[in-house]
């Protein structure tokens, strides 16, 4: 087995264990993300409680758990919106051409030319600060897949323009395919890898983009838990410094996204 | 050079139309954000009912899109894009007095991470070294999945200036772009007959790798531009930078919508100018 391979394999194996205790975060966790222990604020790691304790006494390593769940469960679901709109919108332009083709291409250059983070502040802004946790979840993960359609979308209308021009779609519109049969049996499985490939390449920006505006008070709100919002407290240095199992949830940010990088590396290689 | 000149003004009639669609964006969103129109003086028990009711009136007037456009395009042509609900002080004075600051960061930003990534990624190619290549793509690989807050945390920590955070942060996303690049240009037949020829390899990199990735190069420099002018908001927010990347951040958290809108449009059109003044050299002969 190629040392390529097997790094790819061993990423899928993390993500997946990663996937999966932050999935059974609930069976074996006795508090919730949300359980305050005031007899022990800023506690060091114990039996009790693994990772410590934050300044208001909650329990890290649950909070660690839930905001696993939260973003690498809602990234995906970011991920697949901003597919969605990249393949419907791609595919439509690269197929049919003329100027849907121009509009949908000139759209996507623009949205391209916006700084993502500025346009999510602007958007962001015209929410109420205080709004609910599921709310704010909700909104930046929609935000994110709204917005991150872009390049994705050029991707997608190169390899459906390439396949307009294909022999076989040709002789399919000889033999009178109609235009629904042609999309679904013949257009749709050869631009599955490529929407496989965009969707996996979109989750690690997204969860960086949620950790980021969750840092900056601006994503995920508390007392929900997410990546983000758990790399607030690397804020305080000097506990950090006295404190070093705070980085977890960096660790955790960075092995997950070097994960998906690696698996995307192996899958370039294998191309 | 008739082509040249013809770019030119397609690439000035596209930015003046996305500066024109961009302020029409602006102007809605200021328009129907929650909280439009509403006057705190109208509840100020100084003023008579005449004076409120003609404080209703000047914002009836603001009410029409169409008409409310036109006096926001009329105003920006001035120079006058309005003014901050936060600060209440006029937008271009905010963004005359930050901007400065947020371009010297950023050119030296995407200065130093280009510096870094074309010498590593030349290096790696042209010494042909595993250790170079490996050490590079490990580092690269480690930068691009820290978050951009935690790299402006970690510069805070060091003391480090503000343009050095945002060249980590550009760094591992252009040096992986240029050692796919130089290494596919390495491939062409051409290149793998020079080489065959013995033609040494600096003769081969500058004579025939790097003019056959110029116009790549060009795109990435506006690219670098638009990484770098993302960076900025956090960077500048946790560094406590008073650049227009600050300014948009607290924008955003005390809903400022007139003053973040503008910078928006103002960051877009940098960054659409930077990628076509890019695109125009990549269409023009060499």
């Amino acid at each position: 087995m190629s040392a390529v391979k097997l790094l790819r394999l061993a990423s899928i194996a993390i993500l997946i264990a990663v996937f999966g205790v932050s999935l059974l975060a609930s069976q074996f966790i006795p508090y919730s993300y949300a359980t305050q222990f005031r007899e022990a604020p800023n506690a060091s790691p114990s039996a009790n409680h693994p990772l410590g304790t934050d300044p208001l006494g909650r329990d890290l390593f649950t909070r660690l758990l839930y905001g696993t769940r939260v973003s690498l469960f809602l990234a995906p679901a970011a991920a697949l919106v901003a597919t969605l709109i990249a393949g419907i919108f791609g595919a439509f332009a690269g197929l049919y051409g003329g100027w849907p083709q121009r509009i949908i291409l000139a759209a996507a250059d623009l949205s391209m030319a916006l700084p993502l983070l500025f346009v999510l502040l602007t958007l962001r802004a015209l929410l109420p600060l205080d709004i609910s946790p599921a709310l704010s979840i909700s909104c930046t993960f929609l935000l994110l897949g709204l917005l991150g359609w872009a390049s994705s979308l050029r991707v997608v209308w190169a390899s459906a323009r390439n396949l307009r021009e294909s022999d076989f779609l040709l002789m399919a519109r000889a033999t009178g395919c109609s235009s629904t049969r042609t999309v679904f049996k013949h257009v749709l499985p050869n631009l599955r890898p490529v929407l496989f490939a965009q969707f996996w390449i979109s989750i690690p920006v997204f969860i960086l983009a949620e950790a980021t505006l969750s840092m900056l008070g601006l994503g995920v709100m508390e007392p929900l838990p997410s990546w983000g919002n758990l790399l607030r407290g690397l804020e305080d240095l000097p506990a950090v410094s006295a404190n070093p199992w705070r980085l977890a949830p960096l660790f955790a940010v960075c092995l997950v996204v070097i994960c998906f990088h690696m698996i995307l590396s192996a899958q370039e290689d294998a191309a | 050079m008739k082509t040249l000149s013809k770019t030119i003004g397609l690439r000035l009639l596209r930015l003046t139309l996305l500066a024109l669609l961009g302020g029409f964006l602006c102007a809605t969103l200021v328009r129907f954000a929650p909280g439009y129109g509403v006057d705190e003086r109208e509840v100020d028990p100084r003023l008579s009912h005449e004076s409120v009711q003609q404080i209703r009136n000047e914002n009836r007037i603001n009410s029409n899109l169409i008409a409310y456009y036109g006096r926001y395009l009329d105003g920006a042509v001035h120079g006058d894009f309005g003014k901050s609900q936060w600060l209440q002080q006029p937008v271009s004075t905010l963004i005359k007095e930050r901007f400065g600051i947020t371009a010297r960061s950023v050119l030296l930003g995407v200065f130093l991470a280009w510096v870094f990534a074309f010498g590593l990624s030349l290096a790696s190619i042209f010494f042909q070294s595993f250790a170079l290549d490996f050490s590079g793509t490990l580092f690269s690989g480690f930068l691009i999945a820290l978050p951009t807050a935690v790299v402006a945390i970690v510069t805070v920590y060091l003391r480090a200036p503000v343009f050095a955070a945002i060249a980590v942060v550009t760094f591992p996303k252009l040096f992986r772009y240029l050692r796919n690049l130089f290494a596919h240009a390495l491939e062409q037949p051409y290149i793998l007959a020079a080489r065959a020829r013995g033609i040494g390899t600096a003769r081969i990199i500058f004579g025939h790798v790097l003019r056959l990735c110029a116009p790549a190069l060009f795109a990435l420099l506006g690219i670098s531009l638009s990484l770098a002018f993302g960076a900025a908001i956090p960077i500048e927010a946790l560094c406590d930078s008073p650049g227009i990347g600050q300014l948009a951040w607290q924008a955003a958290l005390n809903r400022d919508l007139p003053l973040i809108t503008n910078l928006t449009l103002l960051v877009t059109l940098i960054t659409v100018a930077s990628n076509s003044l890019a695109n125009v050299k990549q269409e023009a002969p060499l």
